[in-house]
């Protein structure tokens, strides 16, 4: 049973992820009073991907083209063992915890890195000099977030995390909580490439991630779409489930109240998305070097969290 | 823990949440009106206590802070910027805007040790905490920047410390907190009087003394 939910939340995120990268850009352009696009335009971008031919840069490596797949494994890898539909672990739940989580993060955006860098495109080595700049210092983020969900939980599982939240008035409502989440909310914008980050545009100013997979064509650039698509559908996820959002989420085997849930976590992240949408067409992107400021204001926010710990917790009140 | 010790210490910490929002912005209207923001939540917190303990004097406070420091302060800085209010900003900060972040963080660190090593002995709760890193954070904001406005409200910052400091001790009298509220405003119109003085006698020319724009 536990294994057939597995494939079921696996289907669930690699059927719909593209689906929420269509919705944000439906409603973007609704917003600035345009038609826009179909929800459905990622679906038909990457099958139209799929038919195209691949072209290989002539000095790239091997290595150059099973990036994508290993990269498009690991987010599969992802989606078994994090709380999406079900707030009980599912088969593969107890492989790893959020840190372990993390490090597949970390592990798929290394390879993604490296495939561009053996691209030999300058545009590619632009791209990842940034992403890894910006990264260095926004992984470290996630790491003391962790460690204070740590704090909250006295443990490192995401489903742990959720049930405490879901059923603890108390830590739902701590300052510590909404700090972290705060936090990780500002990590979420860096690690999805929104805009006060990252425009999305072929311009070579704000490229980051584009730029990363400018040399490739074919089946890889869809399975590079689409991983990227399930990644931050997997963030955002995370974000609504373990953070802000924890309930609703069914903590026993029931498959009526799973199949419900279904509905309502999509309803979650069409929230999610319309906030995402409405900062994309407030904001205007940072300048390069902004963009530290912002990762540092999300470091103090997860340190806070500590200081507010320390603070609260000598009295005796939490 | 007491219901208003907890609101006391949401306060203080969305306060030092503030000052780093503050830290972070270079425009000075950004800056003025988060101060504003900040000092509408501590009259609302005034309010509450007074609601809460039925003290009139309380409430005046309640309301001289939101009347002084949440509406007239703000909108006289406002006043005295020169140009147009949205283009005001600090061109070159003296720290990196960055590490300046980190560093108002590193002094709210500092705060809350030098509470636990020096005061939390003496102390049953530790609200005290918060106002202390909020002080260094002020002192703080004063140091890291060289425009006089948001030097100005680091100024401010530390004497909403200080304000907050003194709900900690509910037997301090009622006209050294009224002095607290009030006494500010004279700094600042004097301040805002110099400032304006100072542009219109440094009027034309590229002089060091830009830097030091209002």
């Amino acid at each position: 049973m536990l294994l057939l939910l597995s494939l079921l939340q696996l289907t669930y995120i690699l059927l719909l992820a593209p689906l929420a990268a269509g919705i944000l850009a439906k409603i973007e352009e609704v917003l600035e009073s345009k038609k826009g696009p179909s929800i459905f335009q990622p679906y038909y971008d990457i099958s139209k991907l799929f038919r195209k031919e691949s072209i290989v840069p002539s000095a790239a490596s091997p290595f150059f083209r099973v990036a994508p797949y290993i990269t498009f494994a690991l987010y599969l890898f992802l989606t078994l063992v994090l709380p999406i539909i079900t707030a009980f672990p599912l088969t593969f739940g107890p492989v790893v915890d959020f840190i372990g989580g993390g490090l597949v993060f970390g592990a798929a955006a290394a390879i993604k890195k490296l495939a561009a860098i053996d691209s030999r495109s300058n545009y590619s080595h632009l791209g990842t000099s940034r992403s890894a700049s910006i990264g260095a210092l926004s992984e470290p983020i996630m790491l003391l977030i962790f460690i204070m969900l740590g704090v909250l939980s006295h443990t490192n599982n995401p489903y742990v995390i959720n049930n405490i939240l879901q059923t603890s008035q108390t830590w739902y409502l701590s300052l510590i909580h909404w700090f972290v989440s705060a936090a990780f909310f500002m990590v979420l914008i860096v690690e999805t490439g929104k805009l006060p980050i990252e425009s999305h545009g072929f311009g070579e100013l704000g490229m980051i991630g584009q730029a990363m997979e400018m040399e490739y064509s074919g089946a890889e650039l869809a399975l590079y779409k689409w991983g990227s698509y399930m990644k931050h559908f997997l963030l955002m996820n995370v974000f609504m489930n373990v953070f802000v959002f924890p309930f609703f989420v069914p903590m026993q085997l029931n498959v009526a109240a799973i199949f419900w849930y279904m509905f309502i976590n999509f309803l979650k992240i069409f929230l999610l998305l319309i906030v995402f949408a409405l900062l994309e067409e407030t904001v205007s992107k940072y300048r390069l070097f902004k963009i530290f400021d912002f990762v540092a204001v999300s470091f103090v926010f997860a340190f806070l969290a500590a200081l507010v710990f320390y603070t609260t917790s000598s009295i005796g009140g939490m | 823990m007491h219901s208003l010790d907890s609101i006391y210490l949401l306060l203080g910490f969305v306060e030092i949440a503030l000052v780093i929002f503050i830290q972070w912005q270079l425009y000075t209207i950004n800056i003025i009106r988060t101060f504003s923001i900040g000092s509408f939540l501590m009259a609302a917190f005034f309010l509450v206590a007074g609601l809460v303990s039925k003290e009139v004097y309380i409430l005046t406070l309640a309301f001289l802070t939101a009347v002084a420091r949440g509406w007239f302060i703000p909108r006289f800085l406002v006043k005295t910027l020169k140009r147009e209010t949205w283009r005001e900003r600090e061109v070159k900060p003296v720290l990196g805007v960055a590490s300046s972040i980190i560093g108002s963080l590193l002094f709210a660190i500092l705060g809350y040790l030098i509470y636990s090593l020096a005061l939390q002995p003496y102390m049953s709760t530790n609200l005290a905490a918060v106002p202390i890193a909020l002080m260094l954070q002020g002192a703080f904001l004063i140091i890291s920047r060289s425009n006089t406005i948001a030097q100005l409200i680091g100024y401010l910052v530390m004497e909403n410390a200080m304000y907050m400091f003194g709900y900690i001790f509910p037997e301090l009298p009622f006209i050294v907190e009224a002095g607290i509220v009030l006494d500010v405003l004279g700094i600042v119109m004097i301040s805002g009087i110099i400032i304006r003085l100072r542009e219109d006698s440094l009027q034309n020319g590229d002089s060091e003394f830009n830097e030091l724009r209002g």
